[in-house]
């Protein structure tokens, strides 16, 4: 078995999951729906396992295979068929993929438990990863945008799962409509670039771009940008996030996985994928690197004020795509990617842990009402610092060494870069002060009643009517929406298992990318960036530097959140009614939600509303359709009154017919 | 006597490459032979199994010959990939169409022999007319086709209706075929000869704008256009479609439609070629009539076979858009649409004919409410072939509009697609309306249908119709052809090569 049938079946795995739920979920007995979910996903990791060493087994530059199972469409100067490539980019983000989702698919078995739409969950739950799989297995434009916009409709699905929640259907249109602007994106990007390259397929492409392309043209420029604009909307960055908090409305393994390990960063993949194209587009390039730079600084500030834990870690993860995209953007593409993974680790652990936090607190999500579950929930205590403590890049845990790798090679390049960098060093203070104030309110002090009933009478708090935490609605627990049974994340074995391997990822991940020492995965990924013009090689100094600074910048963020947190209680709010502006921007999110709102939502609807007014109702309903219509029921009527069933009728007009051919003819000639 | 054979100089016959035509015409005798036989079983049983292994060798016979590329008795048929392709598509309709028939009406009505040997004699008609090589073959394929169709769409003579449209379809049909032989005798008169390739060379050296020949294109292409059912000739379609027994209509829509386009291709593309700047207007407002008069008549009918009777009037103008731009491409997209045209068309047939046999509606569009919920192996087929009827993507209906669209646009005919593309947005109106019935209408209740009592419009006697247990090989064909649909919608690369091999035949003239 060669490593592209790997490929397929890593592919075939989770589509047969998804069917096999989705059709017989009647006679699937209990919680069956979510064991074959879980089995069918760590197949496709063994899989994609056995495709990472199969590939090892060939020569560095016989590493880029592509396998074509049947032509879509070969005809008349398209070329579309269904071509996965499998090179060291595709099975890295496999393995990373397959490998997260299978942990989380292990345990939403337990955290699902009591939900009515449990086996609907998992089907959606497998589409979700056949379809990000698709995404990154594509060999050809086609099946990337086919994956591309399967993952959004997946991620829509998903937010809206609790489809009786208003809010959480409207988190999903929210998400659904961004994601659209992106896919749409996508789509003119890869047309502008099939219009010089005229192929479709990955592999044609960028061998043909050096030469199609002259570097910096207008054609690449456009569609490089395109093409940004469908990985800044994929992977919440500005101007493209606003849908990424609310998208927190969805089950919490949703945003463990979907938002914040695997789909969000399909951008960054996006960008590695086409760095050969990227390369050739330095504008393109620039504003990648500013836009994923002001995602991370605007991101971290939002994340010191928000109060709900899944938001706080949502704009995290924003925050840290900041850093990848900046990466990825600049030609730090092994650093990115390994950052990438590392998160994917720590950030699937930290909503793992909110997820149980939320689970003990009957639904609530408010940083503002939990404290002091030290006691009552040790060991997502201990998985919130381990994932913290990654996250804030403490050395020796996986952030420290991905996101120093990121930031070094940004400053190896010199000259504005270097303001690049700074941001990334703030921005990791930023990150190390959110994480530590969520940490330190959610854990320390005294246990809230909550915790303090899971203490003494050692089972969860259920409230007394189930309610609807982002606006209070009651709800109705019989259908689609989430029970009030949780699972205590404690004491089930499966969420136990799940939380466990990703905390000692989180703690190990950095092995493979230690600088200087272990540069496995920049080796491993080596074949894929071979071609790239950009060698980044940071200096020795600026590594030890960043390495140096990187440890002090966040373990003064943790001090600093230890100081205003827990040592002087009294003080955050002092200082936010000090910095009432910066504050109040902060709360609301820049404001982003109302600028958007102002600048795209309201003047788009006030024309709709004109349009509908005058347009609408006086041109298109009275006139184009009153009058369409009216002229094909006219035409209706008239076809059927000449079918009268008389035959001398019908002869009647053959011969009317014929003779308006013959004469036509006959003038001819 | 051996000695003296050999002597003889009769034409020399490629046996090999006449075949398929023998496997039919031998199957035909078989057939109607063996149908003579008293036993119950092998009439109803038997027969239609021998049918449906003659079409089987056929099929084999033609896969066999494929690329032969050979002409045969001193040129009077060719054996080329076009008449190959168009072999398998009426072989496979004939098929479909026997399996369709095995349980119904009208076989038993009219004695299974001459029931499946009229058809095989149809499809020998539609083979010969395809492969014809001058006008004289022409005219005997055309014939041979037509004349046992008239006899099997009155083959319930219990039924008036049925009556009706057989005697129909003989008048008008003969008025086609007299238009068409009075064409040919002046494109005789006028070129002097018979064969297509020593007309078109005559064509080419200076008789281009004769009026004798022009008129004989024109009563030509009427003839033609009359058996493909293109408006104004139409007329008689809704009539004989609604009365023939279902599986006969399932053949007709798409059988004759196919042969009719085949042999159109071959006449204009290579005898008429040196004309085309004459008749490709002609064509293309043919074309445009006809998409607009089938979509608009389809609205608002309530038969379900009136209904695609129509619709079958708009596909061929579809179709018709493919042979008037007179490119090779044109020549694919048709025959592309041809091919996919045949799978949809029978999935909604064969659910069309066991909702006829289950429900006291016959074919109106009641008797398909409430299908979802009872019966969605049914109710699936039917909702794809709607919904390929219409050109939805994913289905093979968008690749055959697709590609008919792409060789208009290539070929300087964009004012054709636009109007195809706006016949296909009315023909949502009455393709939807169906789904609509199938999955939104709740079925009629059982007292109701009590009440009515056993089919009436299928034509049938309650003692005559009753067939018992699951109809299985209506599900099948159903299910099947739908599959097929579906299929070719997402890997359609098999069809582009398959009619990119037949339209070489034409591309040396084009």
């Amino acid at each position: 078995m060669s490593a592209t049938t790997d490929a397929w079946l890593v592919l075939a795995m989770p589509l047969a999951g998804m069917l096999i739920i989705a059709l017989g979920f009647k006679k699937l007995p209990g919680r069956s729906a979510g064991w074959i979910g879980t089995v069918a996903i760590a197949a496709s990791f063994i899989f994609a396992l056995d495709a990472l060493i199969k590939l090892q087994a060939l020569a560095p530059s016989h590493r880029e295979l592509s396998s074509t199972l049947w032509s879509i469409a070969n005809t008349v100067g398209v070329n579309a068929n269904a071509t996965l490539l499998v090179d060291p980019l595709s099975v890295f983000m496999i393995c990373v993929v397959a490998g997260v989702s299978m942990l989380i698919h292990l345990y939403s078995v337990s955290y699902l438990k009591g939900d009515e739409g449990y086996a609907r969950f998992f089907a959606y739950l497998n589409f979700f990863v056949f379809s990000m799989l698709l995404l990154v297995l594509a060999g050809n434009f086609v099946l990337l945008i086919v994956g591309w916009a399967f993952v959004g409709a997946a991620s829509y699905l998903l937010i809206s799962f609790w489809y009786r929640r208003t809010t959480a259907t409207r988190a999903g249109i929210k998400a659904f409509v961004i994601n659209v602007v992106g896919d749409v994106g996508l789509v003119l990007g890869t047309f502008f670039i099939f219009r010089s390259s005229h192929t479709l397929d990955l592999l044609a492409t960028f061998h043909a771009a050096p030469h199609v392309f002259a570097k910096g043209s207008g054609n690449i420029t456009a569609g490089c940008l395109l093409l940004l604009v469908g990985a800044f909307a994929k992977s919440a960055q500005i101007p493209l996030h606003t849908w990424l908090p609310d998208a927190m409305e969805g089950p919490t393994p949703v945003s463990a996985l979907i938002h914040a390990a695997t789909m969000v960063t399909a951008g960054v993949y996006l960008i590695a994928r086409m760095h050969p194209l990227f390369q050739l587009a330095p504008a393109a390039e620039t504003v990648g690197a500013i836009g994923g730079a002001v995602t991370l600084l605007v991101a971290g500030t939002i994340g010191l004020a928000a109060v709900d834990i899944k938001r706080v870690i949502a704009y995290s993860t924003m925050s840290q795509i900041g850093y990848m995209i900046m990466g990825v953007s600049v030609g730090a593409y092994s650093a990115g990617l390994f950052h990438l993974m590392t998160h994917a680790f720590f950030k699937a652990l930290l909503f793992m842990g909110a997820g149980s936090l939320i689970g003990a607190m009957g639904g609530n999500q408010s940083l503002d009402r939990m404290s002091g579950f030290r006691r009552a929930l040790p060991f997502t205590f201990a998985c919130f610092i381990i994932g913290g403590l990654a996250l804030s890049a403490v050395p020796p845990f996986s952030g420290f060494f991905s996101k120093d790798d990121i930031l070094a090679q940004i400053g190896s390049r010199g000259g504005w870069y270097w303001a690049l960098y700074v941001a990334g060093y703030l921005g990791a203070l930023l990150t190390s002060l959110y994480t530590f104030r969520m940490i330190f309110r959610a854990f320390l002090g005294d246990p809230c009643p909550e915790a303090s009933e899971l203490i003494e009478h050692g089972h969860l708090f259920h409230p007394a009517q189930p309610t609807n935490p982002a606006n209070g609605e009651v709800e109705d627990t019989e259908v689609g929406f989430p029970g009030p049974d949780h699972v205590i994340a404690e004491r089930a074995r499966a969420m136990q298992l799940a939380m466990g391997l990703l905390a000692l990822l989180a703690v190990l991940g950095g092995v493979v990318g230690i600088p200087k020492t272990t540069t496995w995965l920049e080796k491993f990924l080596a074949p894929t960036f071979a071609n790239s013009t950009l060698h980044l090689n940071p200096s020795n100094t600026l590594v030890y530097v960043g390495l140096v600074l990187g440890t002090v910048i966040g373990l003064l963020g943790i001090a600093i959140a230890w100081f205003v947190w827990v040592a002087r209680p009294g003080l955050a709010p002092a200082v936010a009614k000090r910095l009432r502006f910066l504050d109040r921007l902060f709360e609301n999110k820049w404001y982003f939600d109302e600028l958007i709102d102002a600048v795209v939502v309201r003047p788009a609807a006030w024309f709709g509303r004109f349009a509908q007014g005058t347009f609408e109702r006086l041109f298109v309903n009275g006139t184009l359709i009153g009058g369409t219509t009216a002229v094909v029921r006219a035409g209706s009527a008239a076809v059927r009154s000449a079918e009268s069933g008389f035959v001398r009728y019908y002869a009647a007009l053959l011969v009317v017919g014929l003779t308006a051919v013959g004469l036509y003819f006959l003038i001819q000639s | 006597m051996i000695a003296a054979a050999v002597h003889l100089h009769g034409p020399y016959i490629n046996w090999a490459a006449l075949s398929p035509i023998s496997a039919l015409l031998v199957g035909s005798v078989v057939v109607l032979l063996v149908g003579l036989l008293r036993p119950r079983f092998i009439r109803e049983q038997i027969v239609p199994a021998l049918t449906i292994a003659a079409l089987g060798a056929t099929i084999g016979l033609t896969i066999w010959q494929w690329h032969a590329d050979t002409a045969v008795i001193s040129g009077a048929l060719a054996i080329d990939n076009l008449a190959l392709i168009m072999t398998l598509i009426f072989a496979t309709a004939g098929i479909a169409a026997t399996l369709l028939s095995w349980r119904s009406v009208a076989p038993r009505a009219s004695a299974h022999g001459d029931f499946y040997a009229l058809m095989l004699g149809s499809i020998t008609g539609m083979v010969v007319l395809v492969s014809a090589q001058n006008l004289v073959t022409l005219f005997v394929g055309l014939e041979l086709l037509s004349i046992p169709l008239y006899v099997l769409c009155a083959t319930e003579m219990h039924r008036a209706a049925s009556l009706e449209s057989g005697l129909k379809y003989l008048i008008i049909g003969s008025v086609g075929s007299a238009t068409l032989v009075y064409g040919l005798a002046l494109i005789y008169g006028a070129t002097g000869a018979t064969d297509f390739s020593a007309i078109a060379s005559s064509i080419n050296h200076g008789h281009s704008s004769d009026t004798l020949l022009l008129t004989g294109v024109a009563l030509v292409v009427v003839g033609l256009c009359f058996k493909a059912s293109i408006a104004p000739f139409h007329q008689w379609t809704p009539d004989v479609y609604e009365g023939a027994p279902t599986p006969v209509t399932a053949f007709m829509a798409v059988a004759t439609k196919a042969a009719a386009f085949g042999v159109l291709l071959r006449v204009l593309d290579v005898m008429l070629i040196g004309e085309r700047t004459n008749w490709k207007p002609a064509l293309a407002a043919l074309a445009a009539l006809t998409i607009i008069v089938g979509n608009v008549g389809a609205l608002g009918q309530a038969s379900l076979k009136r209904m695609l009777a129509y619709s079958s009037v708009a596909q061929a103008g579809y179709i018709l858009a493919g042979v008037a731009v007179a490119t090779e491409l044109g020549a694919r997209a048709t025959l592309l649409y041809l091919i996919v045209y045949l799978l949809m068309n029978i999935a909604a047939f064969a659910v069309i004919i066991s909702r006829e046999r289950a429900t006291p509606y016959g074919d109106d569009i009641d008797s398909v409410a409430g299908l979802g919920s009872e019966n969605p192996l049914l109710a699936w087929p039917l909702t794809i072939a709607m919904l390929a009827l219409a050109g939805i993507p994913a289905t093979a209906g968008f690749i055959g509009k697709f590609f008919l669209i792409d060789a208009l646009v290539k070929g300087g005919y964009t004012w054709l697609a636009i109007v195809l593309v706006v016949g296909s947005v009315i023909s949502l109106a009455y393709y939807l309306r169906v789904i609509a019935a199938v999955w939104m209408r709740p079925a009629p209740g059982p007292s109701m249908a009590a009440a009515a009592g056993l089919p009436v419009i299928a034509g049938g006697s309650p003692e005559a119709d009753r067939v018992t247990g699951a109809e299985i090989e209506l599900t099948v064909v159903a299910v099947v052809f739908a599959a097929a649909t579906v299929f070719f919608g997402i890997v359609p690369q098999p069809l582009f090569d398959l009619v990119q091999h037949a339209a070489q035949t034409l591309s040396g003239a084009l």
